[in-house]
Parts: C-alpha cells; sequence; structure tokens
C-alpha cells in the first residue's frame, strides 16, 4: 500500500480544464469515491477534494494500481470525460511529497488567494464525505486528522491566516479598527448590488446585526434586507438614517455622487462623537471626496480598500516562509511514522498470527483430551489463553515498532532476528 | 543597598524588559512576546510595591519625603494603571508607552533632588498622605490617560491618511482608546478633585506656612484640575471632536509632569 496524489490545480490548469473536473454535488463525489474504491481494492483508501481551485484524489492504493489508473477512473466519474484530454494538465505525488502537498493545501499554502480560510473547512468536508462512503481506513484517516490540525499550527503561529482576503474582507476589518466589536453596529446599505451584499456580509459575519438597506427599486432593497435580517427604507429617506448608521456601505449606480459634505456634516453633529465608516465601493463613486474631512469621518473607496487587501497579502507572502517551515516539519514527522506504521505491520501481525496459530493448535488438543468440560469452562480456558498470548505478544509488539522507527542498520537486523526467532522468514516479511 | 534599593532597582530592569518586549510585539505580533511583556508589568509592579513597602518600613512614614520619591511612586501608579487597562481593555499597545513613561520617571527620580533631613512632621498627617496618594493615583491615572490619547491621534492619523493601514491591527480599536481615555480621566479627576481640596484643608489649617496662596505648586495644581475638568466638559458636553480633546490630554500631563520639576517653597516633599 502507498501514498498516492493526483490531481490538477490553479497552478497548473486554466479554469476551463478545472470546471470540467470538478464534483459540485455530493452524490457525484459520493460516486466517484465508489468507483475509484472499486479501483483500488478492498485495502485501498481514498478521499476526493473538489474545490474551485483544484480536484485532487489522496489514495492509499495497493502496489499494482498505478497513478494512471486513477487518473482515468477519476475523468471518467467526472461526467464521462476521456482521460486523455486532460492528462497533461494532472500532477502526481507519492509518500512524502504527498503527505506534504496535502499539509500545504490544507494550510492555504497552495491556495489563490494565499492562506485563505475556506480551504481548512474544504478540506474538512472531503475528508468527512469520504468517511461517510467509507472509503477512508488506516492510513488516510490520520493523514487527514494531521493535516488538519498542522493547518491550524501553521495559521495559529504565523499571520498566514490574518489580514483581508477580499474588499468586504477589508471593509470589515477596517470596521473592526475603528470600533472593535461590531457586535450592535447598525449598517446603512445604499444600492443592492452584488457588492454590497458581500461586503455587508462580512460585516453582519463580524458582528453588526442591525441593517437597512436603500435601493432605487424597492423591492431589491426588500430582498436583500429580509437575506440579511434587515429592513429596507424608502431611497429618498436614507438621509434622514444616517446619523443613526455606524456604517454606510455605498454602491449604487447612479452616475454622481449621492452623499454630500453637509448631508454628512448633519449627520456628524447629532452622533454626538461617534465615528463614521463610509464605505464607497461604487464606480462611479457614491460619495463626495469632501467628506473624508469632517472630524470622525472615515472614508473609504474600493481602491483604498484593494490598497487593504495588497498590503495583508504582501504581509501574508513574508509568514508564508515561517508556515511552510511548520509544515515541512510536520510532513517529515508524519512520514516517518507513517513507514513506522507499514514497516511494522506485517511484522507485528505475522507475530500474532503465529501466537494464535499456536494457540488454537493448543485448544484444539486440549478438547480432544479433556472432552468432558463444559462450555462455560471452555470459555474461561480460552479467555485465559487469549490473556497470556496477549502479554507475551506485547512486548515483541513494542520492540518491532521501536525497531521500526529507528529504521538503522542495527535495527534491521534486530527485526530479522525478531523475524527468525518467530520463523517468519525474513526475506518475504520485510516492509515494502 | 537598602531591601527598598534593590527592589526598585529590579522594579526598574523590569520596566525597561516589558517596555521592551512589548514594543517588539507590536511589530513581530507574537503571543509569546506579548505574555511576556504582561508578566513582566506584573513582575515591575510587585517589585516597585516592594520598594514602596519596604521604603516605609525603613523611615516608618509614608515614602515621599522628596520629589524623587515621589517621582518613583507616580511610576509605580502608571504601571499600577497600565495593568488595570490592560485588564479592562487589552490595552497592550500602551505598555510600551505606560512602561517606558515608568521607567523614565525612575530614571529621572535618580537624578530629582533627593536631600533628606529631618522628616516633616507634616508626613505623619493622615490628610497630607492623603493629598499625596490622591494626587499620585490620579496622575497615573492622567499618565495612562495620555497614552490612549497618543494612540488615538497615531490611529486617527493612518486612519485618515490611509497610509500603514497595517498599524491599525497591531493596535485597539480606535473608539476602545478614547473610551478607555475618558474612562481613566474620569476616575482620575475626582481623586484629583479630593487631593486638592485636602492640599486646602492643610494649607488653610497653617500647615503650608505663609504664602502658600501664591505657591506655584498650588497654582498649577489647579491649573491641571482646570484643564481636565475642561476635558470632562469638553467631552460630555461640549461635544469636541476626540482629535481636540486628545490634545487636551497631552497638555495635562505635561502640567503633570511639571509639578515634579518646578520648586516650591511650601512644597517640601515632592
Amino acid at each position: 500500500m502507498r501514498l498516492l496524489m493526483v490531481g490538477l490545480a490553479h497552478q497548473t490548469a486554466p479554469v476551463e480544464v478545472r470546471e470540467r473536473l470538478a464534483f459540485s454535488s455530493s452524490a457525484a463525489l459520493a460516486q466517484a469515491l465508489l468507483s475509484l474504491k472499486e479501483t483500488l481494492g478492498p485495502a485501498g483508501e481514498c478521499v476526493l477534494l473538489s474545490t474551485c481551485n483544484r480536484t485532487e484524489l489522496y489514495a492509499a492504493a495497493p502496489e499494482d494500481v498505478s497513478a494512471q489508473d486513477c487518473i482515468v477512473r477519476l475523468t471518467e466519474a467526472a461526467h464521462g470525460l476521456p482521460a486523455d484530454d486532460l492528462e497533461d494538465y494532472f500532477e502526481e505525488r507519492r509518500g512524502h511529497r504527498a503527505v506534504e502537498h496535502l499539509f500545504r493545501v490544507t494550510a492555504g499554502l497552495e491556495s489563490m488567494i494565499l492562506g485563505e480560510p475556506d480551504i481548512v473547512r474544504q478540506v474538512k468536508t472531503a475528508y468527512a464525505q469520504a468517511s461517510d462512503v467509507g472509503t477512508t481506513g488506516p492510513t488516510l484517516n490520520p493523514l487527514f486528522h494531521r493535516a488538519l490540525s498542522v493547518a491550524k499550527r501553521a495559521r495559529t503561529e504565523t499571520q498566514l491566516g490574518r489580514g483581508a482576503f477580499s474588499v468586504g474582507h477589508a471593509a470589515a476589518e477596517m470596521a473592526e479598527s475603528i470600533f472593535g466589536s461590531l457586535a450592535g453596529r447598525s449598517i446603512l446599505i445604499l444600492g443592492a448590488g452584488d457588492m454590497s451584499e458581500a461586503t455587508a456580509r462580512h460585516l453582519a459575519a463580524s458582528g453588526a446585526n442591525s441593517v437597512l438597506v436603500a435601493n432605487r427599486t424597492f423591492d431589491r432593497a426588500a430582498h436583500l434586507a429580509e437575506s440579511l435580517n434587515g429592513r429596507a427604507i424608502s431611497y429618498d429617506a436614507f438621509p434622514n438614517h444616517l446619523a443613526q448608521a455606524d456604517i454606510v456601505i455605498a454602491s449604487t449606480a447612479a452616475p454622481h455622487t449621492i452623499v454630500h459634505k453637509p448631508m454628512v456634516a448633519d449627520a456628524v453633529k447629532s452622533r454626538r462623537r461617534r465615528p463614521l465608516f463610509l464605505i464607497d465601493i461604487a464606480v462611479p463613486r457614491d460619495i463626495d471626496a469632501d467628506v473624508a474631512d469632517l472630524d470622525g469621518v472615515y472614508l473609504y473607496n474600493i481602491d483604498d480598500l484593494r490598497a487593504v487587501v495588497d498590503a495583508d497579502s504582501a504581509e501574508r507572502r513574508q509568514e508564508a516562509e515561517r508556515a511552510a517551515a511548520i509544515v515541512h516539519n510536520e510532513a517529515v514527522t508524519f512520514s516517518a511514522w507513517l513507514r513506522t506504521q507499514r514497516a511494522a505491520a506485517p511484522l507485528v501481525s505475522g507475530v500474532r498470527a503465529k501466537m494464535d496459530t499456536i494457540k488454537q493448535e493448543e485448544l484444539q488438543r486440549l478438547r480432544q483430551r479433556l472432552a468432558h468440560l463444559s462450555p462455560e469452562e471452555w470459555q474461561v480456558i480460552e479467555a485465559a489463553f487469549t490473556s497470556t498470548v496477549n502479554k507475551i505478544a506485547h512486548a515483541p509488539t513494542v520492540k518491532i515498532k521501536d525497531y521500526a522507527a529507528d529504521g538503522s542498520e542495527a535495527a534491521e537486523n534486530k527485526l530479522d532476528t525478531v523475524r527468525e526467532v518467530f520463523g517468519l522468514g525474513a526475506a518475504e516479511e520485510r516492509a515494502p | 543597598m537598602t531591601g527598598s534599593a534593590i527592589a526598585l532597582g529590579t522594579a526598574l530592569i523590569c520596566y525597561l524588559l516589558g517596555a521592551a518586549v512589548l514594543g517588539a510585539n507590536l511589530f513581530l505580533r507574537r503571543p509569546a512576546l506579548l505574555w511576556t511583556g504582561r508578566g513582566l508589568a506584573v513582575a515591575a509592579a510587585l517589585a516597585h510595591m516592594a520598594a514602596v513597602g519596604l521604603r516605609c518600613i525603613e523611615l516608618k512614614h509614608a515614602p515621599f519625603t522628596n520629589p524623587a520619591e515621589s517621582l518613583s511612586a507616580l511610576a509605580w501608579m502608571v504601571s499600577l494603571a497600565y495593568l488595570a487597562a490592560e485588564v479592562l481593555w487589552r490595552l497592550s499597545a500602551a505598555g510600551p508607552f505606560a512602561l517606558g513613561l515608568s521607567f523614565l520617571l525612575v530614571t529621572l527620580a535618580g537624578f530629582a533632588p533627593a536631600e533628606r533631613g529631618v522628616p516633616d512632621p507634616l508626613l505623619s498627617s493622615n490628610v497630607v498622605s492623603l493629598h499625596i496618594i490622591s494626587i499620585l493615583a490620579a496622575f497615573g491615572a492622567f499618565a495612562l490617560a495620555f497614552c490612549c490619547a497618543v494612540l488615538y491621534l497615531i490611529e486617527h492619523h493612518i486612519l485618515k491618511s490611509k497610509h500603514g493601514l497595517a498599524w491599525l491591527k497591531r493596535l485597539p480599536p480606535l473608539l476602545t482608546v478614547e473610551t478607555a481615555a475618558f474612562s481613566l480621566v474620569a476616575f482620575g479627576f475626582p481623586l484629583l478633585t479630593l487631593g486638592v481640596l485636602a492640599g486646602l484643608i492643610v494649607a488653610a489649617s497653617g500647615g503650608m506656612g505663609r504664602g502658600w496662596q501664591t505657591d506655584t505648586h498650588a497654582l498649577l495644581a489647579y491649573a491641571v484640575w482646570i484643564i481636565y475638568g475642561l476635558y470632562l466638559l469638553a467631552r460630555l458636553r461640549a461635544n469636541w471632536p476626540p482629535v481636540r480633546t486628545s490634545y487636551v490630554l497631552l497638555v495635562g500631563l505635561a502640567l503633570c509632569l511639571l509639578l515634579f520639576f518646578i520648586p516650591s517653597d511650601t512644597h517640601r516633599f515632592g
């Protein structure tokens, strides 16, 4: 059994290729997993990670199953595509490289927007889906658990997961820099477009819970307000609500500015020193630039917020090196552990099998000699035998794992001695 | 070397290290640095408390016999105010300012007049002790309000100019520092009032000798009281913008510190 990763990602495959291999529904993904499991055999394991930026298969595959077999099955599962069309875009990683790749992906080091947090949820979901379908096992279970904890470590110990990833996120960050917690803060949205909705959702996710929406078309305002648990107001009445709002998101399609300095100055007077954060993400702009001259008013347009995203992104790039070092060390440790498990497993099971055979033979012999014993008495005898075998097997099992972890020639010789002692035959029992 | 001197030396080192570590945390944002800095601030405050306590035992009265000791006590009050602000508002960004100020005040105390003659009999008076302790505690709060005002002005400048926005992540929210500054002054102002009134009682009962009405310390203390009173009025009633009230706090602390360095005929104990 060996660890294998085949897949394609945004670094190597353009979107028109990635979308062809995307598994957008849970049912399609489950079907693909079952189909791949067939190829991998009963001991094989697989997890399929499918996001808009990557489709990657992680598998514990028998020696006789090649990466090519997996690619063929994967492309077939994805809407019956011929493998030849996509083969050039696929990447293949084995063993330690597959481990490190998964750790890097989960930590966000391979993401299109470096360090973006959504990938952790996506990896978690992919693993949960595979687990539900029953295609994970002793290799992929610890691998994915470790990947998720390594991602958490990389994000906690570095600034990789910090900062803004989008304009909406930047707006929420800026609002928190001004107000601290956004709980109880009120938002006034001017224009019910996608940008205002995305920005408002970020602010609402940070705690802002009072939302007013004003739009030229009242129905659209009502629709957006409903989705944000807010209230729609008449477009013409928005100046009356400026004084109550802490954050104003302006994103209308108006060809000229709609928020003017005297209007905001009036609102500021009755705000009693509370700051007012104005986010103008409309092009052309909705808010007069000279509004920024007012005391206690902080005006940010789309370029300002993009600059925040860029600056955070640059900071994350600096942190990526530290995060990559953490991920690398963790991958080395995990790969060593996996090797140990693999090297020790056949020998441990060989030793156990040998002892079990001896136990069964002895029990059989005893049954012939003590035929008069009741089934209850035999249960007691069998339990005593099992307990004895377990106790005898414990020390060799621990030693075998130690020697396998050591990996030195001396340790390998000791493992040979163990094989010899238990009559297991050195050559055929050695780990792959 | 006396026990109080050793404790004060320890506090001095902890102030410096605490300021440096919390300052480094502002740049590097490492949890280990933050917690080390906080630990050093607690250690400094405890060591300074030990120094003040031991000095009390050595002198057998409150250790405010000269400007040097009063400056040192003020440094302790600043560190206590910082720890309180850290607990209430997580103001670790004020740590480098506050602990740095404490370090500076203890160092300045080393250069300030420390002549010691016969202990002033007034020092055994409870009213005088109340006068000194209230005013020092108020000044401690004002010093931290000053730190908050500096932070406010820095953040306001960043937000308006849009340069150095990455720094905002390292600093407490704008509204938090403004609220903290106001709360500290609201806490310190009644103490200052109490201290000034206690001083007036001592002076009116003849404890300060003649000419106390025109004493530079007393006049400056009234000026400080007026400045912080004005701040509260401007903040609560006049609706001044926070930038303007922040500048008032800068002026206020400058006047407070001036009290320790101008000569006075009637204030013989710092």
